[in-house]
């Protein structure tokens, strides 16, 4: 037997590099797969740890100066919606949500709630009278009713079940449509 | 026998842990007041609507919500967990500026770690081996030549030599070590064997170098020098036959040596590799984890510039936003410190020309004026103020070739095109006015 003859075994030991980098390179051909195969999302539904969690507490005055206090009635989902007058996203929704609530207040399953975020009342309320929101408006004067629902920025969206659990947040511009799907699913996988 | 002197190191070392232990605060014993506790909690929190602030340098109104909010549950009676615990549960993990101790995040916190420990260990293991391959060769006294060495000693060291030749085999057969490198390992290590096999009257050189003064040899050298005879199969070879093994190949102990530590310095680059890795995931976790301006020690002493430009900041945001007065109210204490700040007066006289101009107030719009002028004077080359004096002009004074001027200088500033297209309408209309044609810039809407 001669020296080289021996090096077989070394050899063979070199091939555990190989494969650790096929190994290496298997797991990220599936992690970039598993990325680029996911589908889109067509609503910017976010995760909160809200969600599925019961919905603080919302109340307070509203713009016109009554008193309001989140209905729990049997079957009835309410969408709670941030808004600021500024805000260009709010004012690409508003005609969605001003259809949303015409037509859901005929049907009487849900209903809308606006809360007034980081701007005055005075501007508030002009706009929700220019966009003819008929719906309560909280004015939320120090941001407390957005720190309980954990809002970064408007348009931030809630959709509460009558359960009073939360079922969606979003946190872009919504749609009657987006907003029809969500409640449509919820109702779905509770009955 | 030498001296041992108390290593430089240790001391060093003492001190430092010394240092960090004061640094820490784990000795102090006054519990932290109210306002120390709600700006440590403030301090670790993202602002909700900002980009890496934290609520404590943050004046949005969303992080002076979660400051009121902060200091209200301290007043409850609440811990610093149930405060984090609270603000956690409403807007996420991610309020938090260090990233969550569980789930995938846990690994950013336990790869530093890790790497440090298996760098640790491996430079352990590392300078263990050494030792152990030294030693006993170290054993012999230095420049005494040779010394009858104690029966005992002998047969360890023939112990030594016959497991090292095991090694050699089994290093070899695993492909760590080049045919030549085997070769000359096996022979100074089977040179030595038979040197102690004469009845130990020749120590070993302890590193191939001759263990007496000049002119001295070492068994083991004359022997590689002369090309002695392999003695025979030594016990160590084990199951791998050496038949093809040239005996007698001339081999030094020099030569031998680095051969020897090739495992190690494998060992020891990835130590380093490692022990690198683990500080850069630690540097980078740390400087992430710091607040503009924050230092080392967790202090926050923003340089007069970065206060400066994060002001302007938090103005422009505002300003977007609508904030008109609280907009006004930043740039104006820009102001009161650096009255020549140029991008305040700019900002401030077009918000107040604004206001003015809403608001019929001829004095407003003169200050107006004054602060654009004087930014203009100071910054020539800002398409901003260029863009703000010219629609002064046109609205104001009905100036459109005064406009004109100050919208040239606009366009020759490369502003960007969304600004441009927001100023498209004044723009056409003091060219219009004036009579002279668009520029194809602004388009013909």
């Amino acid at each position: 037997m001669t020296v080289g003859a021996g090096l077989g075994a070394g050899r063979a030991n070199r091939h555990t590099a190989r494969w650790v980098a096929i190994g290496v390179l298997v797991v990220a051909a599936g992690l970039i797969a598993v990325l680029a195969t996911r589908p889109p999302a067509s609503v910017a539904e976010v995760q909160s740890p809200l969600v599925g969690n019961l919905a603080p507490p919302v109340g307070g005055v509203t713009l016109t100066g009554s008193r309001y206090e989140l209905p729990r009635e049997p079957g009835m989902y309410v969408v709670v919606n941030f808004f600021a007058s500024w805000c260009e996203p709010c004012q690409q929704e508003g005609p969605e949500l001003v259809r949303f609530q015409y037509e859901h207040s005929r049907s009487g399953d849900a209903s809308m709630v606006s809360v007034v975020f980081d701007d005055t009342a005075s501007a508030a309320r002009t706009y929700q009278s220019t966009l003819g929101a008929s719906w309560p408006t909280l004015a939320d004067p120090g941001g407390a009713l957005a720190l309980s629902f954990g809002v970064r920025a408007p348009p931030s969206t809630f959709v509460i079940a009558p359960d009073g659990r939360v079922v969606a947040y979003i946190v872009a511009p919504v749609t009657a449509a987006d907003l029809d799907r969500i409640i449509a699913e919820a109702k779905a996988s509770r009955a | 026998m030498t001296r041992r002197t108390f290593p430089l190191w240790t001391a060093l070392g003492a001190v430092l842990v010394v240092f960090l232990i004061i640094g820490s605060g784990v000795l102090s014993s006054s519990p932290p007041t109210v306002a120390q506790r709600a700006y440590a909690i403030e301090s670790v929190v993202r602002c909700p609507s900002c980009e890496d602030l934290s609520v404590a340098v943050s004046s949005a109104p969303t992080a002076v919500t979660v400051r009121t909010t902060v200091r209200q549950l301290i007043a409850e009676g609440r811990t610093d967990q149930q405060i984090e615990g609270y603000l956690v549960a409403r807007y996420g993990s991610s309020i938090v500026l260090d990233p969550p101790a569980s789930g995938w995040s846990l690994l950013v916190w336990l790869l530093p770690l890790l790497g440090g420990a298996a760098a640790l260990v491996m430079l352990g293991v590392v300078l263990v081996r050494r030792r152990t391959a030294v030693s006993p060769d170290a054993q012999a006294p230095a420049g005494r030549g040779a010394v009858p060495l104690d029966p005992v000693l002998l047969e360890e060291r023939r112990r030594f030599l016959t497991k090292s030749l095991a090694d050699a085999d089994a290093e070899y057969l695993a492909g760590d070590l080049s045919d030549q490198d085997y070769l000359n390992l096996r022979q100074r290590d089977l040179v030595r064997l038979t040197a102690l096999g004469t009845g130990g009257a020749a120590v070993p050189a302890p590193t191939g170098a001759p263990a007496g003064g000049a002119g001295m040899h070492t068994a083991s050298e004359s022997a590689a020098e002369t090309g002695t005879p392999d003695p025979g199969e030594a016990p160590s070879t084990g199951n791998r036959s050496p038949d093809g093994i040239p005996a007698g190949a001339p081999a030094s102990s020099n030569s031998g040596r680095p051969a020897r530590r090739h495992r190690s310095w494998w060992f020891l680059g990835g130590a380093v590799a490692a022990f690198g890795a683990a500080l850069i995931v630690a540097v980078t976790l740390f400087v992430s984890d710091r607040l503009p301006g924050q230092t080392s020690s967790g202090s926050i002493s923003l340089s007069q510039g970065q206060q400066v430009e994060q002001t302007l900041n938090q103005a422009a945001t505002l300003e977007n936003q609508g904030q008109l007065g609280q907009a006004a109210q930043l740039y104006q204490s820009v102001l009161n410190n650096h009255p020549d700040n140029e991008v305040a007066l700019a900002q401030l006289g077009w918000l107040e020309y604004q206001t003015g101009r809403q608001g019929a107030s001829a004095s407003l719009i003169d200050d107006a004026r004054a602060k654009l002028g004087r930014a203009v004077k100071l910054d020539p080359g800002d398409y901003a103020v260029r863009l703000y004096l010219g629609t002064v002009l046109l609205q104001q004074d009905g100036d459109a070739t005064g406009a004109v001027e100050q919208y040239r200088q606009f366009l020759a500033d490369n502003p960007p095109a969304a600004v441009v297209q927001q100023a498209a309408v004044e723009l056409r209309a003091a060219y219009q006015q004036a009579g002279l044609p668009v520029p194809t810039q602004v388009g013909t809407g």
